[in-house]
């Protein structure tokens, strides 16, 4: 084929693939634009994830008749003049490509009237053509429709997510937003349900409760600091509050939500020493900076900046964070000195995986089943499968406990040697093995004397409502209770010294979007988290019939080395090392 | 400060008040047993803030004063002190306990009481006499229902409501539900409704002793607290805030099926399964059998584990209604038979899933003073 200039269809519909790559950049592109126009309340309707319908509805100043049919051009804009405009960008939009890159892709109506005059108008593209431009009478503001989105690109229809992964993720876009733009009126509307409603009233605090729940809204620690030219609000969680993933860091630059791994890495730097390996906090910043500093012109949906001075930025981004912390509540320090000198003297190679995971454990399992698999083998009919990093299956050795340090951690003596035993750890992997036994038949489960109703924010809800088969199958009874509320009936029993309520919603916290398809696994994936909140915690007295139980138990596991989660629970000192430590030999 | 005092007498004292010293405590009196002439006597005193236990000894005072003296090593002292007298003097100014008892001469270094926390006295009219029997019998039979979970505060205490001239006592842990009723000698002149700590009733029920009749009940308007007063000694806790779950309304008012059995062999049966249920789910499955002309009805407890095997017992019982297969947790079973005083014991459900009633069988004509309800276990799908 000989090159050619595309046929202008084609050439907008990619240009349009840039901007709206899912529903919800539609609904983001519509949002701003009615933020950017001053609105008080913005009102969204969705139906079928999008798919069929976005509406975004507002009070802002709406559209002069005469300039109606110029707002679905592309490159047309009122937000900018010329190229001097492009350093200093205040509006959310600037492009002036948002409706004509819908209108590329979908079937667009957009209906507005400014507040000076009586009539408003109407005009409707589709798949890039416009219609003329009917006046109407409509209310002050501006509807914008888009339906049948994707319609004629089925490459990019068939490409989306599941329907529930696209709701959420709208879901979470415009709560985003109505803690973005407190003073704005927010609703949201999915299907008919109410997703979310906002007061406008400015009051963030109590958006965070219907994100995060009552509760956590609470315990967020409110970050406010401000120099000459940077301001940095927001809230972050206290150090005993925590997530998986860094998922729940979330930061607008000016009013627009971004990702930057540098500003997260600033805010988790804040937190250093403070949290454990592989915890982040929830933390949500608004910067405010004068517009010259930030270019936001560098990514086709605007969902990266670059700063002019990126690390003053971090730096007081840091700063921010640390002093909020700090001013909350003294903390104790988590960072670890090693005392042995020798580092590499431990007794055997702990190849401990930094990045404690199920990752581990899948591995783990491929390579020699950490896991129990369905069908638990004949005891002591086969030698035990060794997996590669040396660690996990291999049986534990004949422990005698000694005593306990730290109500933490046990001492005991084996074959050759000192072991220190993390007691959380192995009663994790003790629970684990128990629970996943039972899962071959069934998973005890205990009813509760009166049911506990839980509320959810909109996103957590259907993540909950994902996953209620499978925690019926290990043991809780949960039903959906009118809107974002759960009743929980039965808890599974090794859950039953656990408050239902806090169990629940600390599982439905770690679910992650798009979990794995694998039913199985993601069945064992519960099960793990489950028994860590189940198991004993560290700073518990352990009486010695108690430090014998648990040893006994921790023996008969199938892979006693590591925790569901595939960290040490136990760590060896040989007699070798204790000797050449105490000098009585010299290092080899 | 000077005074003589028998060892056993304030070994004993001693015994009494050190289960509410709280040695972690970032205040470091607490940790200390406050020593003080009080009226001929000598009053010892200890608190963690949430209770505070006070005891009371004969001694000979010489001279009026106090302090606190380190409670660790003041009861390990004096449990070795071999002769019956001790003397004790303080050294004020660097507030020094001399202890002397026998050949054995030993200085402790205090803390000066004036940081020790006022624990009560308060207005105490108006107390409410309760007989101490009962009382300790009521704690025995509710308290051990209650949750020890500290994220749920309210669960951890136990509701006292009295009202008129009758007594209630109430435990939940969220599973399972405890309640004694009682009748009271006096009435009194206004209800009372109180969730008290559980862990603050079981030290009282420890600290009663034989020549205690009755208890005095105090709750000060307004200061969040109870006072219980016996004869040498006083217990002071911290109530809990908040409102107890509506109880009546979860115990069931009829049932399909009824099992009157022996207590004694339902709470063997019971160990015996908890022996093989004791790792793994503590399930206890209970098939509940009917009799007919010939043979008497049964009642099955059965509990199993993948590691050590299973067990079966049957309980010869009176059933009324239907055959019902259900299963309990089997601990909870066995601590509610522990605490049942008569001979034979009802247990009634409706399903499998519906709650299990448990109440003592009287004798004729008394009704029930004890009613326990567990919420069964099922087998998830
Ligand atoms: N809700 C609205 N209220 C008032 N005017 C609007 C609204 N939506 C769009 N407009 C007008 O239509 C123009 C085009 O909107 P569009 O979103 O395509 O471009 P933009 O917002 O200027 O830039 P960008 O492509 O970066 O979003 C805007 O500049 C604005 O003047
Ligand atoms: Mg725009």
């Amino acid at each position: 084929m000989p090159i050619h200039i595309l046929p202008p269809e084609v050439a907008s519909q990619i240009a349009a693939g840039e901007v709206v790559e899912r529903p919800a950049s539609v609904v983001k592109e519509l949002v701003e634009n009615s933020l950017d126009a001053g609105s008080n309340s913005v009102t969204i309707t969705v139906e079928d994830a999008g798919k069929r319908l976005i509406e975004v509805a507002d009070d802002g100043c709406g559209i002069p008749i005469d300039q109606l049919s110029l707002a679905v051009e592309r490159h047309a804009t009122n937000k900018l003049d010329g190229p001097e405009d492009l350093h200093c960008i205040a509006s959310l939009g600037f492009r002036g490509e948002a409706l004509a890159s819908i209108g590329s892709v979908a079937r667009l109506t957009l209906t507005s009237r400014t507040t000076d005059t009586d009539l408003g108008a109407n005009l409707q593209v589709e798949g890039g053509h416009a219609s003329r431009v009917l006046p109407l009478g409509s209310p002050a503001g501006t509807v914008v429709r888009v339906e049948n989105l994707f319609y004629n690109v089925p490459a990019r229809l068939k490409f989306l997510k599941h329907d529930q992964t696209e709701r959420r993720a709208i879901d979470k876009l415009v709560t985003r937003y109505s803690l973005a733009y407190p003073l704005v009126r927010f609703s949201l509307h999915q299907d008919g349900r109410l997703a979310l409603q906002t007061s406008g009233n400015g009051n963030r605090r109590e958006i965070l409760g219907t994100i995060y729940g009552v509760e956590i809204a609470r315990q967020l620690i409110e970050v406010i600091s401000e120099d000459d030219w940077i301001q940095v609000l927001g809230f972050t969680s206290p150090t005993s509050l925590t997530r998986s993933s860094r998922r729940e860091l979330t930061f607008f630059v000016n009013g627009r939500p971004v990702k930057d791994a540098a500003l997260s890495a600033a805010v988790i730097k804040a937190y250093h020493t403070l949290l454990m390996v592989n915890r982040y906090p929830i933390t949500i910043l608004f910067l405010k900076m004068p517009p010259e500093m930030v270019d936001v012109n560098v990514h086709p949906t605007k969902a990266e900046v670059r700063f002019r001075e990126p690390d003053r930025i971090f730096s007081s981004v840091q700063r921010a964070v640390r002093r909020a912390l700090l001013a909350h509540s003294p903390v104790p320090n988590l960072e670890f000195q090693p005392h042995w000198s020798d580092g590499a003297a431990w007794g055997e190679p702990h190849t401990i995986d930094p990045t404690w995971g199920w990752r581990d454990i899948e591995n783990q399992r491929k390579e020699g089943g950490a896991i129990p698999e369905g069908s638990s083998p004949t005891p002591g009919s086969q030698s035990p499968p060794i997996t590669k990093s040396g660690l996990g299956a291999q049986p534990a050795p004949l422990l005698r406990p000694v005593g306990q340090v730290a109500s933490t951690y046990l001492v005991a003596e084996g074959p050759d040697g000192l072991y220190l035993i993390d007691q959380h750890a192995a009663h994790e992997r003790v629970l684990f093995e128990r629970v996943m036994k039972q899962r071959d038949s069934s998973i005890p489960s205990q009813i509760l004397l009166q049911p506990v109703a839980i509320d959810l924010p909109p996103y957590e809800t259907r993540l909950l409502q994902e996953q209620l088969d499978i925690l019926g199958k290990i043991g809780f009874q949960v039903e959906l209770f009118g809107h974002n509320s759960f009743l929980v009936r039965a808890v599974p029993a090794i859950l039953e010294n656990h408050d239902p309520a806090a169990s629940l919603r600390l599982l439905v916290e770690d679910f992650e979007e798009d979990e794995t398809p694998l039913q199985a696994e993601l069945e064992a994936r519960i099960i793990a988290r489950i028994c860590k909140r189940a198991a004993i915690k560290a700073g518990k007295n352990l009486s010695p019939e108690e430090q014998r139980a648990l040893l006994t138990d921790l023996e008969a596991c199938q892979s006693p080395r590591t925790c569901p989660h595939g960290r040490p629970t136990m760590i060896h000192l040989s007699v070798d090392l204790l000797e050449r430590q105490f000098g009585r030999r010299g290092s080899r | 400060m000077r005074a003589s005092v028998l060892q056993e007498n304030l070994a004993h004292g001693l015994s009494i008040v050190s289960r509410a010293v709280s040695p972690r405590s970032t205040l470091p009196v607490l940790a200390n047993i406050l020593v003080a002439t009080d009226e001929g006597r000598l009053r010892l005193s200890a608190t963690n803030l949430e209770l505070g236990i006070t005891c009371w000894i004969g001694a000979k005072i010489h001279e009026e004063g106090s302090t606190t003296v380190p409670a660790r090593t003041f009861t390990d002292l004096v449990g070795t002190l071999s002769e019956s007298h001790v003397d004790m003097a303080l050294d004020v100014r660097t507030q020094t306990l001399n202890l002397r008892c026998g050949a054995s001469n030993n200085d402790l270094k205090c803390i000066d009481s004036q940081e020790f926390p006022p624990i009560s006295v308060e207005d105490l009219s108006d107390g409410l006499e309760i007989n101490v029997a009962d009382l300790k019998e009521m704690i025995h039979q509710v308290a051990f229902a209650a949750s020890t979970d500290e994220a749920r505060p309210i669960l951890t205490g136990v509701l006292i409501k009295i009202n008129n001239d009758k007594i209630t006592m109430a435990a939940a842990d969220g599973f399972r539900l405890s309640v004694r009723y009682a009748p009271l000698s006096s009435s009194a002149s206004l209800p009372i409704s109180a969730v008290i700590p559980a862990r603050a009733l079981s030290e009282l029920a420890r600290i009663v002793e034989d020549g205690d009749q009755t208890v005095t009940m105090t709750m000060p308007p307004g200061r969040g607290r109870v006072v219980f007063q016996l004869q040498n000694a006083e217990l002071v806790s911290q109530l809990i805030e908040g409102s107890f779950p509506d109880y009546e309304q979860i115990i069931p008012h009829s049932y399909e099926t009824r099992a009157v059995l022996s207590t004694s062999a339902f709470l063997k049966a019971c160990k015996q399964a908890e022996i093989f249920a004791r790792e793994g789910s503590r399930i206890a499955r209970l098939k509940i059998e009917p009799g007919d002309e010939l043979e008497p009805g049964t009642v099955e407890i059965q509990g199993q584990s993948e590691e050590t095997g299973s067990s079966e017992n049957v309980v010869d019982a009176t059933i009324e209604g239907t055959k019902l297969l259900i299963a309990f947790n089997v601990g909870f079973l066995r601590e509610v038979l522990d605490v049942i005083n008569t001979p034979n014991v009802a247990l009634e459900t409706s399903a499998d899933t519906s709650p299990g009633v448990i109440r003592p069988v009287e004798a004729e004509g008394e009704h029930g003073e004890f009613i326990h309800v567990i919420m069964p276990m099922h087998l998830g799908s």
